[in-house]
């Protein structure tokens, strides 16, 4: 059955061959080349190594950016997606369960913590307990663990697909609550819960950012070592042998139901605690703080960096939530800019990798072809050119120099918008030389979309690529960067 | 009488019964008495009830024919209500329209259903196609990316503003009264939702079972491999369920619009949760189980939010999902799901 | 397995100390002298404008900001003005999307050490979520909008005395205008309220319904939320012969869609009363309806000025921040006489505000709550037009 019928893949096993052995000259000879002997070292070091290698490679493109005082700042959110990376990767790396209201857990923690070390009257009711942290946030971990259990359990009767519809509403109701005016006060409805204390441990008080950012990369240390040990112990192999295989699982003696509601408490406590300590940072928990943004957020995390492993996680938080922050409202346009067209060059290199010529013809064009569009234009219609940049400082005379900026682009952008999403879906289709002929002027009209609608409105347009990279990333390269790829059999 | 029949018959029963309970109860001992409040409050939640099911078929015929939850659906939904909104403000807006406003109203549903179909379309070839024998993990969060991607795109190209469709300044505010002038009251523009998606279900009804396309997407619901085997392109027949679905989620965001008049990015979300919800209750797979479902939603919606307080209502209707999925997991009148080994 | 343990809990105390080291060092110098660091004003200052420039109340926050750019660019423009140049540094609040924008703003305009004082928020629950980010920062807040009336009492929703302004009279003025108005003008002895669950409307729409409860008309109260475009079950159950239904909403679509949904119900007949969040000309076209809105002196050349400079459209709502503005920018330049500044300098400048005259109609100070002394709510009618005329 080797003929291409439509939708069936085409399969590559022979009956009677061991695929294994066939290929094991293969892979010796593989491992002892300088590569390969490099390539194998990488895969024996633990996580935490891998970490310490890859965090600075990883942070120096963003370095210059980033102002002394926004260090910590950016630090604290990378951290913070990185310990609830971590508990999703419990969830949907380990035990491979799809949990779409992980979110919730984050948010309980917040509120709770809210609640024991603040105050807040509300309804005519004042709550002002002042508790420690080491007690509220011990409590708040202690509760997500439960509601972890609680929606652990109801995973028993559901299976794949009706556990993500459950979860999702979970996560639902859990926004619907806390915005639900109650009458007692106690969430205070969508106003959320404002005077929250920060973390004070026996008397030392941390309030400033410095001091989270010091204090969560404890957490996140802790944390990691924590769930190295659990990965390489027989809780953790459990979790993946009822991944791959539940009902071969179940059969080999595992109690698989066991299984996946502890790995949705423990997943819960560390949402909580990262939640706990997200509301002391911001002095405050907000409903809209657990929202779907937030989830996808963390998704796009746990995805890129690959789910099962530990180091894509961090790797992950790193990339992604610097993007976030970077591309933000109240970030200077012109850092975003760069990062932007230095993305837009390593993915024409990604797509033109295979040939230097092509590569070296599809820069030279599109700057060539931008000039002499905007040549052109600036001739026959003034009004096309005129207008301005957007916070260009140093780029400014180029950018204006190449790129059409008419003086009203309305319209113009949202119908340049539309159609560089046509143009990106015919290069998809399209290989060879015609690629290279229709990358070269949807290169230009992305130049053109971008500084004319999307630098406008950096916040959004991060949530529109970190959409397109969760499509791109599942149906590039599922595992992610640092994920293992998986087979499914039948 | 088989098995699957009896259990559906049963379930059936089982909600006219409480629904008969339900009546009576709201009826006479509910601190808001009287026939006509819950009548209106009926009727209300019929004509939400039609917008969710037109949503939920979509739901049901994707995951029929690719076991396969779309996410993104909600936000073809509101997409769809876009187009809809831009052909209207086109041709001159609600309150001086440049053609005949019979014309106008059918050219913005033509217009949005075959906008949505295509990107339904195109959503299921970039992000759905190359996953098709992927663990079952991964197009679920290709769904969750496209969903996001929809919504801020939306943001992105129309702005936060919530956008008024006027639809009771397009077509008229009358209707018709029944039982004089405190009774109840239907509006014209109702009535015209009613029956557009009645005939939409009936058009997708006849399609499934009286044409060949519609057995073909029946034969790669039922088993893809036997139907490739049997000549049957399955990739034509899932790109044709994705345009069939998303047209009629098109359609739902126009009717959506004229009736509730607001619309914005995100409002695909919560209606794509209920609409799911409808699929679910009633039976994912099945297509009198989408429309059952919906109708069932919204009745319960419009209920809960006559007789109870605010937000509650929400959680209700997910209340009840969960009950429902707990208790007959495949919903009203789908089918119990073997396992096989 | 043991060894991996013993290694975290070391590395967990060692975090806590060294943060808990780290952090204490900082916090007593910063605690006791919040706004007390000088900065060197040179010729050009900054203040920041804290306004939903984007989201569900975009429509007012756009105004707000360009009132405060029109303040600017006559200041900057004037030649006296040569040597102390204003710029403004925006914030987008999102009102209606999320309260942890206003505080984003409120953190980001803090450690801005060049910003002296701020105009905004807009919305009464960014003004209790940011306060602690402001007080932190020892910031001066003048609010073009945040009326209601709890902000200033120092107790009930916290203390922002000293920090906190606003330049439009507060809910308990607003509250006992529209009673009057209901029961006195109107007559009305059935009114129905339905609040929309955030602060500003609540407090709104309790402070009428206790004042017409005590005139003896009837009054239901309801509720709905933000996020709400389906009103069929909630105006299903809003009797016929009701007379008014008063709507103290933030954003003007619902409202909008709230009128059409009740016309088509066949309600029609029952007249909306809103309140200032919802005087919108153009957006908010339910003919009859009325609207209790702030002082503003519609004859005063600047606001006609402003209306031919923008269309026709005098964007009222936004005018009070263009007296928010003239407040705070006059005590920054006050402060900056003698080349250096300090924001506490810059707060004590701003309580002791005195202008003779405004585009209010009224002159400017403030009481020791932060409220402005004096004025009075007007009420509005929406004309066939769309055009709000004043009635009372």
């Amino acid at each position: 059955m080797s003929e291409n019928t439509p939708g069936i893949p085409e399969s590559s096993t022979q009956i009677g061959v061991d695929q294994w052995v066939e290929r094991s000259d293969e892979n010796i000879e593989r491992r002892r080349g300088l590569a390969g002997r490099i390539g194998h070292l990488w895969e024996l070091i633990p996580p935490a190594g891998k970490l310490a290698f890859l965090t600075p490679a990883i942070l120096v493109p963003f370095l210059p950016f980033v102002s002394e005082g926004n260090l910590f700042n950016y630090g604290l959110f990378i951290l913070i997606y990185a310990l609830l990376a971590l508990g999703l990767n419990v969830v949907v790396g380990f035990a491979g369960l799809l949990d779409l209201g992980y979110v919730a857990f984050f948010g309980f923690g917040a509120y709770a913590y809210a609640f024991l070390s603040g105050t807040h009257s509300n309804k005519g009711h004042t709550y002002s307990h002042h508790w420690d942290a080491q007690w509220s946030i011990l409590v708040a971990v202690v509760l997500c663990a439960v509601l972890g259990l609680f929606l652990g359990s109801s995973s028993r009767r559901l299976l794949g697909d009706y556990l993500a519809i459950v979860t999702l509403f979970f996560g639902q109701a859990f926004v619907v609550f806390t915005n639900a005016a109650d009458p007692y006060g106690i969430t205070n409805g969508s106003n959320g819960l404002a005077n929250v204390d920060p973390l004070t441990f026996f008397g030392f008080k941390i309030d400033t950012t410095r001091g989270y950012y010091w204090f969560m990369l404890g957490c996140v240390v802790v944390v990691l070592i924590v769930l190295y040990c659990i990965s390489e112990s027989r809780t953790g192999r459990a979790w993946k042998a009822s991944r791959e295989d539940p009902l071969a699982a179940e059969m080999m003696g595992m109690p698989v139901n066991r299984l996946k509601i502890m790995a949705f408490s423990l997943g819960a406590a560390i949402a909580g605690l990262a939640g706990s300590v997200f509301a002391a940072a911001q002095t405050g928990a907000f409903p809209q703080n657990f929202s779907t943004q937030v989830l996808i957020l963390i998704y796009a995390v746990v995805i890129l960096g690959g789910t099962g492993s530990l180091t894509g996680m961090i790797v992950g938080a790193i990339v992604i939530i610097a993007s976030n922050q970077v591309l933000d409202s109240t970030s200077p346009p012109n850092v975003a800019r760069v990062l932007f067209y230095l993305a837009l060059i390593a993915a024409v290199y990604f797509t033109m990798r295979g040939s230097w010529v092509r590569l070296v013809a599809a820069f030279a064009g599109t700057v060539v072809f931008g000039l002499v569009v905007h040549a052109i234009v600036d001739a026959v219609w003034s009004r096309g050119t005129a207008g301005q940049v957007t916070s260009g400082g140093f780029l400014t005379g180029l950018i204006r120099n190449w790129v059409l900026l008419p003086t009203n682009p309305g319209r113009l952008a949202v119908y340049g918008y539309l159609l560089m999403i046509v143009c990106i879906i015919a290069l998809v289709q399209l290989k060879g030389w015609w690629r290279l002929v229709v990358l070269v002027p949807t290169l230009y009209l992305t130049a053109f979309v971008w500084e004319n609608l999307l630098v406008q409105q950096p916040a959004v347009t991060r949530y529109v690529l970190f959409g397109a990279l969760l499509i791109a990333v599942m149906t590039i390269r599922p595992q992610g960067l640092f994920g293992t790829a998986k087979v499914e059999i039948g | 009488m088989n098995d699957d029949l009896r259990q559906r018959l049963g379930n059936l029963g089982g909600l006219g019964v409480a629904l008969l309970v339900w009546t009576i109860y709201a009826v006479y001992f509910s601190p808001t008495q009287g026939w006509v409040f819950f009548f209106q409050l009926s009727v209300n939640g019929i004509i939400l009830g039609s917008v969710y099911a037109l949503i939920a078929l979509g739901y049901s015929m994707v995951y029929g024919i690719l076991k396969l939850l779309n996410f993104a659906h909600g936000d073809v939904y509101m997409i769809g209500a876009f187009i809809g909104f831009g052909v209207l403000t086109l041709l001159g807006g609600p309150l001086n329209p440049a053609i005949p406003v019979a014309l106008l109203v059918l050219c913005m549903f033509v217009v949005a259903m075959l906008g949505s179909g295509f990107l339904g379309l195109a959503i299921e070839r970039f992000a759905y196609r190359p996953l098709r024998d992927a663990p079952r993990i991964a197009p679920l969060i290709s769904a969750l990316g496209v969903a996001f991607f929809l919504e801020n795109s939306a943001l992105l190209l129309f702005g936060a503003q919530f956008r008024n469709y006027d639809g009771f300044d397009l077509i008229s505010y009358n209707g018709i009264h029944l039982g004089g002038d405190n009774g109840v009251f239907i509006q014209y523009l109702g009535v015209i939702v009613i029956v557009g998606a009645f005939l939409l279900m009936l058009a997708l009804l006849a399609l499934v079972h009286w044409t060949r396309l519609g057995k073909a997407m029946r034969a790669v619901s039922f088993d893809r491999e036997a139907a490739a085997m049997m000549g049957i392109d399955p990739d034509r027949v899932i790109a044709a369920t994705f345009f069939i679905g998303s047209a009629l989620a098109g359609a739902a965001g126009v009717m959506f619009g004229l009736l509730f008049s607001q619309i914005y990015h995100l409002m695909g979300f919560l209606a794509g949760l209920k609409g799911f919800t409808a699929a679910v209750v009633g039976g994912i797979g099945s297509i009198p189980g989408a429309m059952l479902g919906g109708l069932l939603v919204g009745l319960i919606e419009s209920w809960a939010r006559g007789y109870l307080n605010g937000n509650v209502s929400d959680l209700v209707v997910f209340g009840i999902l969960i009950g429902v999925m707990l208790v007959r997991p495949s919903g009203l009148l789908g089918t119990p799901a073997l396992k096989k080994v | 397995m043991r060894k991996y343990l013993v290694a975290a809990v070391l590395a967990a105390a060692v975090a806590v100390l060294a943060s808990a080291a780290f952090g204490s060092t900082k916090s007593p110098a910063r605690q006791s002298s919040a706004g007390s660091a000088l900065v060197k004003c040179g010729t050009t200052r900054t203040i920041g404008v804290a306004a939903p420039i984007t989201g569900p109340a975009a429509f007012i926050g756009q105004q707000q900001l360009r009132w405060v750019k029109y303040y600017v660019k006559r200041w900057n423009a004037q030649k006296a003005n040569a040597k102390k140049k204003i710029k403004i540094v925006q914030g987008d609040t999102q009102l209606g999307v999320d309260t942890a924008f206003a505080v984003k703003v409120a953190k980001s305009f803090a450690s801005n050490s060049k910003l002296l004082g701020v105009v905004g928020p807009a919305g009464s629950q960014e003004v209790v979520a940011s306060t602690s980010s402001y007080k932190g920062g020892g910031l001066a807040f003048v609010s073009g909008s945040a009326s209601r009336t709890t902000l200033t009492d120092g107790h009930t929703d916290g203390n922002r005395r000293g920090f906190f302004f606003r330049v439009v009279p507060n809910d308990s003025i607003q509250a006992p205008t529209v009673a009057n108005y209901i029961s006195g003008k109107l007559k009305a002895k059935r009114v129905y309220i339905i609040d929309d669950q955030e602060t500003y409307s609540q407090g709104l729409a309790t402070g009428v319904e206790t004042r017409l409860k005590a005139k003896g008309v009837n009054v239901t109260r309801d509720s709905i939320s933000q996020t709400d475009s389906d009103f069929s079950s909630k105006i299903a159950k809003i009797p016929s012969n009701t007379q008014i239904i008063y709507i103290p909403w933030q954003l003007v679509p619902q409202a909008q869609a709230f009128g059409q949904q009740l016309k088509a119900a066949g309600k029609g007949h029952i007249k909306l009363f809103g309140s200032d969040g919802l005087f919108a000309p153009g957006a908010w076209k339910i003919t009859g309806s009325y609207d209790s809105f702030f002082p503003i002196a519609s004859g005063d050349p600047i606001v006609k000025a402003y209306a031919k400079a923008h269309k026709g459209d005098g964007e009222f709502f936004g005018a009070p921040s263009f007296v928010a503005a003239q407040v705070v920018i006059n005590a920054v330049t006050k402060a900056c006489a003698n080349g250096t500044a300090t924001r506490a300098e810059v707060r004590k400048l701003v309580a002791k505000t005195k202008l003779k005259t405004s585009i209010l109609g009224l002159p400017v100070a403030f009481s020791a709550s932060g409220d402005l002394k004096g004025g009075g709510f007007g009420i509005y009618q929406i004309q066939s037009n769309g055009s709000f005329k004043r009635i009372a």
